[in-house]
């Protein structure tokens, strides 16, 4: 059976033409796009103009930097509120475990933006969270989360925080739960198995979950447009601005992959920081 | 059920302390379970005391409420009724990491992202044992399981049967006044089983600590314990010693669980000179030297016998013994023994193991008629 | 600009979300847009990545004869911004009746930008681009697909209607001189929208914009286009003259807005729902969104064209080279210049029709009607300044800053370094 040499190749073969059709090629041609000059009318000549990556960070570095800054908070909030619910689901969940886990995808049923439009109607100034507070006294009449900085922040960990919950209650549900017992066992209460144990052996879960909120969230620009004021422009609404309003693809195609590439130099420091066993664990 | 010990309890080792009374003791102790609309009860009613510096053996089916029983010991669960003593305080309700036992799991429970010396240190540094005493003693411990070499290692570096140890160090390290051992033996091949349950008897002597161990694999038991409890439905049928339990079987379904055990249907006939005359199979003749407390003449019983107690030969045999006549149905050569199956009649079958001691000859061939004999003392008469 | 919500557009979403709705396409109309927009990133990077080139300048000598060997066809295929008829598409009926000409209506045109990314590589490559007949606003789209000679020239002996009833102001615009490529479809003033439950003195002026007493209260667009006109008339600049000078110097009086806190975000198409919540006081506004929200939710929110003036941007019906249909296009285009047919479309859509005889016919048809809802409504609007501007509010309005496409960048950049910091 000569041809069974072959059946693994033309099993990945479909993937890899998805790859190569859907990623590569793009990748490719923006690669090429990013180092042209012109505008729309004159055309854009491949000139290899390098400078179109000096002009993209020295024009928006402010928004890269807070573009990175937010995802990093906004991943710190999914861990905050994601892990314990993760960890809820898992160990208390009991039967219904598929029903909270659908709880928590419940909101992606809903368009990504109108769910982040939603959050002007809960943040408004005078909407159904500052309203009764303000009408109590508890917060000067002039107090505004929307269009804010927190606002943004808020709303980009909202949007993602499924993709932390999700890995983190992966790791957990699989977890032994005799390691529990065995902290327990071994004197630990149930601060020290926590922390001691089970943090430590979910980890790969919340490594997983911080890559796929971070890049995300640091690449967002609905929030922004959505949720921010007048100073929280982020770099995906400087993208889409150049390619759509300005079609300045040269200019679009190099902030692109300046995020790449700083996006990729974070994960690989993350991962070396992490150790890479950590990271294989993630994939094994 | 009275416990009917007949080991003694090796003296305690150095380091523990001495003290009155048992180890553990359970009285009483039921636990149930709701599952939907039921109530099971998983322990129903279990009084157990095991003495200090015993090997004890839980044994079991699975099902019959032995890692129960032994995780209300542990802490993990607690009792429905009864109480729960560890050298003779009640620690009913007490948590699991505020008792003096430690448990080694099925599946070792392991924490993967430690080194195996952070494993075994684990229970030290939660009682915030100084730091040089941590070392030696997880040094002494690694070397105690002849794991020395693989202190730096992750578990997932190691193999079956050294997890097993790690697991075991990781316990035994914390001098707990007893040792759980929840089926710790499952996970490996047989071989490796079988060294382990001559060290894991050696660690035992060594250490002196009080060991419960729960399997549901009778050979394990029978050769590691001092005493047994067998466990059904959540009972114990009994409690002995090994040889007592394997060559005296208290119920029907220790006789069946333990061994293997011929179970004969007869009717209790006279008493002649201190032998019961039972009437078995087409009017054969067994005798037994004792009945049941509430059995007696015309009452309808089992008769127990372990294959090897039986002798078979083609002559009628002589002498104070069973003598029940067959027909050879199957021989099956084992090496050291020959298996035969005899049609006794009445729908009954008996198994034989005749030791091939002077050779491979068959006694009899499959269809031929033989004669099957065993001393009364050998036979126990169990209530239908 | 590019982002301007055709009608119905963000009173829609507020009105979905707050109560029961006319129209169903209401609630979906924002955020199928704004999917579209983002799909309109990956199929722009797609079509570049794949030809690799940008614009091509066609030679618009090829045009002298167009239309002499040029025959009706029966049908026509015609893109319009969603919402922009109602959706039995009466007009089109009555068009297709009169001439028997059939109409292939897409409400494919979301934004100017991306349509503009999603035509430009097939029009360079002289490829059909599905469309005959489109609606573009007078903006930097209209001015490149002008100055790339993508546009049909248009015969004026085919366009008498439009000669007779199209309004003075409407013609000979200055994006288009002697409506050479196009004719506009409808209107709209960029003005200040203010709630007076929380603003408590009349707005008049621009400065109005930058009082601190509104501190985190007042929006302002996002678009380049249309902020340059606001900075530019703020700081008494008359956009259609301004220099490099004056740019820089609109963007330096937006920033120190910006930065003195006044500004509360800068908004594409959004700015309804925070205006009646009162997390807008004041803002940049569209008179059409603003006439509809009074209209239909009952609010009393107030639409000024301040004194230093405003923008008036127009919606304009053309015909890309490629067509394969012009006769039938420009039958249509006539056709819409009927009053009776311009009053039918402006009912609907309202916004600020270029017949500005549809105003008579208006208050014809409310007569005729008599009682009754419609009657009043179309009272109402016939009488509303904010659908047909009095000759006064012509005079304080102006067109979007017209340039070059190769200014366009430059321009855009200087105010985006305002609103995307």
């Amino acid at each position: 059976m000569s041809n069974r040499k072959f059946t693994p190749y033309v099993l990945v073969l479909p993937a890899w033409v998805w790859l190569a059709l859907f990623f590569v090629v793009p990748i490719g041609g923006m690669l090429s796009l990013s180092l042209t000059t012109g505008n729309v009318v004159t055309g854009f000549q491949q000139t290899f103009e390098v400078g179109n990556y000096a002009a993209a960070v020295s024009t928006y570095w402010e928004q890269i930097l807070r573009s990175l800054l937010y995802g990093a908070c906004a991943t710190l909030v999914c861990i905050a509120l994601g892990y314990p619910m993760a960890y809820w689901i898992a160990f208390r969940g009991g039967a219904h475990k598929s029903t909270y886990l659908l709880l928590i995808l419940l909101p992606f049923f809903v368009s990504f933006v109108l769910r982040t439009i939603s959050w002007r109607f809960f943040l408004s100034d005078n909407g159904v969270v500052l309203g009764p507070l303000k009408d109590l006294g508890l917060l000067p009449e002039g107090f505004a989360v929307l269009n804010s900085a927190p606002a943004v922040v808020l709303g980009l960990a909202y949007n993602f925080l499924p993709f932390m919950v999700l890995p983190i209650y992966a790791v957990l549900e699989r977890m032994d739960p005799y390691l529990v017992e065995a902290a327990h066992d071994l004197y630990a209460d149930r601060v020290q198995a926590f922390v001691r144990v089970i943090l430590p052996v979910s980890l790969p879960g919340v490594f997983a979950g911080v890559l796929m909120t971070f890049i995300p969230t640091s690449a967002d620009y609905v929030n922004a447009s959505v949720l921010g004021g007048t100073h929280n422009t982020m770099i995906g609404n400087v993208i889409q601005t150049q390619y759509l309003v300005n079609n300045n693809y040269p200019i679009a195609a190099s902030i692109t992959f300046v995020l790449m590439g700083l996006l990729l130099v974070g994960i690989f420091s993350y991962a070396r920081a992490l150790g890479t066993e950590r990271v294989m664990e993630v994939h094994a | 059920m009275a416990p009917t010990s007949t080991t003694q309890p090796e003296a305690p080792a150095a380091g523990t302390v001495p003290a009155a009374g048992p180890a553990i003791s359970l009285d009483g102790v039921v636990k149930s379970f709701r599952t939907g609309s039921e109530t099971v009860r998983a322990v129903d009613g279990v009084d157990l005391e095991i003495e200090r510096g015993e090997f004890f053996s839980l044994l079991g089916p699975s099902g019959c409420g032995k890692t129960t029983t032994m995780r209300m010991i542990a802490g993990f669960e607690d009792p429905t009724e009864g109480v729960v003593r560890l050298d003779g305080r009640d620690v009913t309700g007490v948590a699991a990491n505020h008792r003096d036992v430690n448990m080694v799991f099925q599946s070792y429970a392991l924490f993967p992202h430690m080194s195996v010396a952070d494993n075994v240190a684990f229970g030290l540094r939660r009682k915030r044992v100084p730091k040089a005493e941590i070392t030696r003693r997880v040094g002494r411990m690694l070397d105690l399981v002849e794991l020395g070499h693989r202190a730096k290692h992750r578990p997932s570096q190691l193999s079956g049967g050294q997890q097993q140890r790690v697991a075991l160090a990781r316990a035994l390290v914390n001098e707990p006044s007893a040792l759980l051992l929840d089926e710790p033996l499952g996970a490996l091949d047989l071989k490796l089983r079988q060294s382990m349950q001559v060290e894991l008897k050696r660690i035992q002597r060594e250490v002196g600590i009080t060991f419960v161990y729960v399997t549901h694999d009778q050979g394990e038991a029978l050769t590691m314990s001092d005493r047994i409890a067998v466990m059904n439905n959540g009972v114990v049928e009994q409690l002995g010693a090994p040889a007592e339990i394997y060559e005296r079987p208290a119920t029907r379904f220790v006789a069946d669980f333990i061994g293997t055990s011929n179970l004969v249907r007869g009717v209790v006939r006279t008493n002649a000179g201190g032998l019961w005359k039972v009437e078995v199979a087409d009017g054969a003749t067994a005798l037994v030297a004792e009945l049941p407390g509430s059995v007696t003449t015309g009452a309808h019983i089992h008769l127990t016998v372990r294959p090897e107690k039986v002798r078979i030969g083609t002559e009628q045999p002589e002498g104070e013994a069973s003598r029940v006549p067959g027909t050879v149905t199957e021989t099956v050569y084992m090496g050291a023994a020959t298996h035969y199956q005899v049609d006794i009649g009445g729908g009954e079958e008996v198994t034989v193991y005749q030791q091939n001691a002077s050779g491979s000859t068959l006694v009899a061939e499959r269809g031929e008629r033989v004669w099957l004999s065993w001393p009364p003392e050998h036979s126990y008469a169990l209530p239908s | 600009m590019n982002n301007r919500p055709r009608p119905h557009m963000d009173s829609a979403l507020l009105r979905g979300l707050t109560r029961a709705r006319r129209s169903p396409l209401a609630l979906p109309g924002l955020t199928r847009r704004r999917t579209l927009q983002a799909g309109g990133v990956t199929a722009a990077a797609l079509a570049l990545s794949a030809c690799g080139v940008g614009g091509q300048q066609r030679d618009p000598a090829a045009d002298e004869n167009f239309w002499a060997d040029k025959e009706r066809t029966g049908s026509l295929r015609w893109a319009n911004w969603p919402l922009y008829m109602d959706s039995e598409r009466t007009q089109i009926q009555q068009f297709t009746e009169a001439t028997g000409i059939e109409v292939d209506y897409k409400e494919d045109v979301h934004e100017a930008a991306s349509f503009f990314g999603q035509i430009q590589p097939k029009l360079a490559n002289g490829d059909d681009i599905g469309y005959d007949l489109m609606v573009l606003t007078n903006g930097f789209e209209l001015a490149k697909l002008i100055e790339l000679g993508y546009l049909t020239q248009l015969d004026h002996s085919r366009l008498p209607a439009f000669t007779e009833y199209a309004g003075e102001i409407y013609k000979n615009n200055s994006y288009d001189p002697g409506n050479k490529y196009t004719v506009p479809y409808a209107s709209g003033i960029t003005g200040i929208a203010y709630n007076p439950e929380f603003v408590d003195r009349e707005i008049t002026s621009l400065q109005d914009l930058w009082d601190p007493a509104f501190e985190g209260k007042v929006g302002m667009f996002a678009d380049p286009q249309e902020i340059a006109v606001f900075g530019l008339l703020a700081n008494g600049a008359v956009p259609a003259d301004s220099t490099r000078e004056d740019w820089e110097a609109a963007a330096d009086k937006l920033r120190e807005q910006r930065d003195s806190g006044v500004v509360r975000a800068y908004y594409e198409q959004d700015y309804i729902q925070p205006l009646t919540t009162g997390d807008l006081w004041m803002t940049m506004a569209w008179s059409g969104d603003i006439y509809q929200q009074n209209a239909e939710a009952g609010t009393d929110l107030k639409f000024v064209i301040p004194d230093e003036g405003a923008t008036l941007w127009t919606d304009n019906l053309m015909i890309p080279y490629t067509t394969q249909a012009p006769v039938d296009a420009i039958e249509l285009m006539n056709f819409l210049y009927e009053p009776e047919i311009a009053t039918g479309l402006t009912e609907y859509i309202g916004y600020i029709s270029p017949v500005p005889h549809a105003q008579e016919v208006m208050a014809e048809w409310s007569e005729a009607e008599g009682e009754g809802e419609r009657a009043e409504a179309l009272r109402a609007m016939a009488e509303s300044a904010l659908v047909f501007p009095e000759e006064g509010d012509y005079q304080k309005l102006h067109n979007y800053v017209a340039l070059p496409p190769d200014q366009q960048g430059e321009f855009s950049s200087l105010f985006q370094a305002v609103t995307q910091s």
